[in-house]
């Protein structure tokens, strides 16, 4: 499913005077099936505005533009936002916090079955089985804990395994490694990978991290202010290096050795994911030893 | 949601606004004194009354629309009273013959309508005009006598003004939890009351586990910078007793003055 966002424009508070706040300003965007798409931007550039518009969570106003998911019109009224949601899932800034059932099993169920009232019980353990599983968690271990007896990154996992069980093809997620370690955002982020290659069709990242999305992200988009201010490849985006500075943007750390090592006049690749980068570098020494 | 606010402050400068909080809320009482003190059925005393709530407002800068929206929230509350009244009432004639609806008893629902409305657009009056904060602080102050049975007044305002600071964030949070459950499938919209009541358990249990991280982390907070250490902290706000107070009390003293002198003169007793 292809997600297309046109000319979409959204205000907190609208229609309030002095207290209308224009999240969007005219955001158009398309998100093709498949991608590993990144959104970067500043608190309050409205990105998580944006996401939340694409499972129906704020509903577009009139003449504010439209989206359009698969096959799904989201301006129409007929629109099965159920369906929609059980195809796009949703993981929120620290998913943990919304853990609630005695067992990390019933946690996981809750959303199938508010999705597929009619699965049977045993279906039901197997899709449980296979998202836990999915995230990396043992099955036999976890499924009778309460999700409160559980460390921090594993319930983030829970709550993912919670949102990946109605079997999504778009999985939508704010800020998916804030508060995690460096270990445990490595680990996470090889989790979204896995999940990628087979599991889930298309991926969207809400984030400020630039290593994150310059190392992951096939796709990206800069915001600010509501609008969308750059659109494209990663190592593009990140070569408009001093326009991202100047909106309070950092860049990935391998911009700036690559920087440093053009000062010293050896001349690094413009690629900025890790292994691309290191490969080069290596090769480039291996050159000079000769 | 997002929208509510606690008790409707109306942010603006005026004469009441700027008053004393401990005052507002002194002059506060001292009114429902004064509209439970009307006893007359010719409804002069509650005229006197409603005068007095439209010049205050005209002082407050609060449009009256505002003042008068109060008396919504607690329409069932009035409506239902009204009702026992008129059924329960034995005293006086029926109406009509063998009815159980007598004269006396309408007059006393009437009676008892005003009186909860006037009570709720005075209080609405306090609220508008005084922030939380300010609030708490005025019932600090007043509390303070009880100091001396050792009540501790201060832990009280305190926790007074934690509760409403958290008001706002906690609405924050409960957004987005309900977002969060929406976005898994839960449905808080269909459903007869008892379905959407149980809808609600997945929100309402993430709130608490929340709401109680952030009691234990505002407690490492105060602890760490020594928070009850010292005896005697000062405030932030001074709060002072000024020409605006002193105009306050006497229109108020008037006010009460006015509705035992209409008493005397129209009482009929109830």
């Amino acid at each position: 499913m292809r997600i297309e966002i046109d000319n979409l424009s959204y205000s907190y508070s609208a229609g309030q005077k002095g207290l209308e706040v224009k999240a969007l300003k005219n955001v158009s965007l398309t998100i093709e099936e498949g991608d590993f798409y990144g959104i970067i931007g500043h608190t309050g550039s409205g990105k998580s505005t944006l996401i939340q518009h694409i499972n129906g969570l704020i509903k577009i106003g009139k003449n504010s533009g439209s989206i359009r998911v698969g096959e799904f019109d989201l301006t129409d009224k007929k629109c099965d936002f159920n369906k929609l949601r059980s195809l796009v899932g949703m993981v929120f800034q620290y998913p943990e916090y919304q853990l609630f059932s005695e067992t990390v099993f019933l946690d996981v169920a809750f959303g199938l079955k508010n999705f597929f009232p009619d699965l049977k019980e045993e279906e039901i353990e197997e899709r449980v089985k296979t998202a836990i599983e999915l995230v990396g968690l043992d099955y036999e271990k976890v499924k009778n804990k309460s999700p409160f007896e559980l460390s921090g990154g594993q319930k983030r996992r829970v709550a993912i395994a919670g949102t990946i069980v109605s079997k999504p093809e778009i999985l939508v997620l704010d800020e998916p490694a804030a508060g995690l370690d460096p270990i445990g955002k490595r680990d996470f982020l090889k989790l979204l990978k896995n999940l990628h290659k087979g599991f889930v069709k298309t991926i969207v990242i809400v984030s400020h991290d630039m290593d994150l999305v310059a190392e992951h992200c096939n796709r990206a988009c800069v915001m600010n202010h509501g609008e969308v201010f750059a659109e494209g490849a990663p190592k593009d985006i990140f070569s408009r290096k001093n326009e991202l500075l100047e909106l309070g943007l950092d860049l990935p750390l391998t911009a700036y050795i690559t920087d440093k090592l053009k000062e010293n006049g050896i001349e690094a690749p413009n690629d900025f994911t890790e292994e691309d980068f290191i490969r080069a570098i290596t090769k480039w020494y291996e050159g000079e030893k000769r | 949601m997002k929208d509510f606010s606690f008790g409707s402050y109306y942010p603006t400068v005026s004469f009441v606004h700027k008053m004393n909080a401990s005052v507002k809320i002194l002059l506060c009482i001292a009114y429902i004194v004064a509209v439970f003190l009307v006893q007359s059925f010719y409804f002069l005393g509650f005229a006197a009354c409603f005068l007095f709530v439209i010049i205050a407002s005209i002082f407050s800068r609060v449009p009256f629309f505002r003042v008068l929206k109060s008396v919504k929230g607690i329409l069932f509350f009035i409506i239902f009273s009204a009702i026992l009244q008129v059924l329960f009432n034995k005293e006086g004639t029926p109406l009509w013959e063998n009815g159980f609806i007598t004269d006396v008893g309408l007059l006393t629902a009437a009676f008892i309508v005003v009186r909860i409305t006037l009570v709720v657009l005075g209080s609405s009056l306090l609220t508008l005009t005084t922030s939380p904060v300010e609030l708490a602080d005025g019932i600090e102050i007043l509390l303070y006598p009880l100091k001396w049975i050792k009540f501790p007044v201060h832990e009280f305002a305190l926790i007074m003004s934690i509760a409403l600071r958290f008001i706002p964030t906690l609405l924050d949070e409960t957004d987005r939890i309900i977002k969060a459950q929406k976005a898994r499938g839960a449905d808080f919209e269909s459903g007869n009351i008892f379905k959407r009541a149980k809808a609600l358990i997945p929100v309402l249990i993430p709130l608490l586990i929340s709401s109680f991280n952030r009691a234990d982390d505002l407690a490492d907070a105060m602890d760490s910078r020594c928070y009850g250490k010292s005896k005697n902290r000062t405030r932030y706000k001074k709060q002072t007793v000024g020409i605006r107070d002193v105009t306050g009390f006497v229109f108020t003293a008037g006010l009460i003055v006015g509705v035992i002198f209409l008493n005397g003169v129209l009482g009929v007793a109830v």
